[in-house]
């Protein structure tokens, strides 16, 4: 089976680290370190990306066209300007979308066999 | 701090090079600022599970990176398949020709003996430019075609020459026309293989490939 690169559902489902960095890059422009600590933080530290993993799916990312580097700078004063951001893209964007559409329905098959409770409206 | 900077810069050279030319210096970064932020847990075991945690990253991530490397190299490996090819044809050209020319002269073919000056100028020319053809390719960035046509132009002319010069002071019986239009054919011969060969190059350069 051949991968269309430019339908999102033909990446899915996305390596949970991948899943992260999008899902910390969706909030705006963030360096490595950055996103480390995004990652550390929205999964309550479950999730700590090593410098080989991060900048490996970086690599990975960029190359699929999902993330590319930010030309402008956050914060120019208070930043190491070696520094490189990086920016969601569109094309990201429609991925993640993916792939929390995805997760959700297996969060609903999940709530239907009643391994996890509903939410309350 | 500048110890344990060096020696992860030490543990990145596990990465592929092109990996490190691309990512070093941002690792080194992420990687002073997480040691940074690491640093005052450091007492009791918060050293040891700081470096195991680099380390376990080094190992799942090394041999993921070369794979993909190795991945890339596969067309280095395509070339170098293309190039033996042309290797072992200019080989196969070489040895046909010296077999033709053997037969030649052991059953006394006239019509081969007349072509063996140009059949000894093809084998002698072919071996030394071919081989340093390869080379000049391999090292330098100029035109291959232009690299062949320079080099069998040498090659083919400086022993038409010499020979002519020598053999016909050495021996009455030498045909020093015949070894300069043996050199001729040969330049003409090669040149025409490299060029043949630069023609089918180009076409599988331009021929659009499947599934891209």
């Amino acid at each position: 089976m051949t991968r269309n690169k430019s339908d999102p559902e033909s990446l899915l489902p996305l390596r949970p680290s991948v899943f992260h960095i999008l899902l910390a890059l969706s909030d705006g422009d963030l360096h490595g370190y950055g996103i480390m600590q995004e990652v550390a933080e929205h999964t309550g530290g479950q999730i700590k990306l090593g410098p080989g993993t991060l900048y490996g799916a970086i690599k990975r990312l960029l190359s699929d066209r999902l993330i590319v580097e930010a030309d402008e700078r956050p914060d120019p004063e208070l930043d190491d300007e070696r520094r490189r951001y990086y920016r969601l893209t569109d094309f990201g964007q429609r991925v993640l979308k993916a792939e929390v559409r995805r997760i959700s329905k297996m969060v609903a098959v999940a709530q239907g066999k009643r391994l996890i409770p509903k939410p309350r409206n | 701090m500048f110890k344990a900077e060096k020696f992860f810069q030490v543990l990145l050279l596990a990465y592929p090079r092109q990996f490190r030319r691309e990512y070093e210096r941002e690792m080194v970064t992420v990687f002073r600022d997480c040691y940074r932020a690491t640093e005052p847990r450091f007492r009791a075991l918060g050293a040891s599970a700081f470096w195991a945690h680099i380390f376990l990253d080094l190992v799942q991530t090394v041999p993921k990176e070369h794979f993909e490397d190795f991945g890339r190299k596969n067309l280095f490996m395509k070339n170098l398949k293309k190039d033996v090819l042309a290797l072992i044809g200019c080989a196969a050209i070489i040895i046909f020709a010296l077999l033709l020319l053997t037969y030649g002269r052991k059953h006394e073919v006239s019509s081969i003996l007349i072509f063996g000056y140009a059949l000894d100028a093809m084998v002698t020319a072919g071996v030394a430019g071919n081989l340093i053809v390869f080379l000049l390719v391999k090292i330098t960035r100029f035109n291959p075609l232009r690299i062949a046509f320079w080099t069998f132009l040498i090659v083919n002319a400086v022993p038409a020459v010499v020979l002519a010069i020598i053999s016909s002071r050495l021996s009455p019986a030498s045909r020093p026309g015949a070894t300069v239009i043996g050199y001729a054919v040969s330049f003409v011969f090669w040149l025409g293989i490299h060029w043949m060969w630069a023609q089918w190059q180009n076409g599988e350069r331009l021929a659009p490939s499947n599934g891209q």
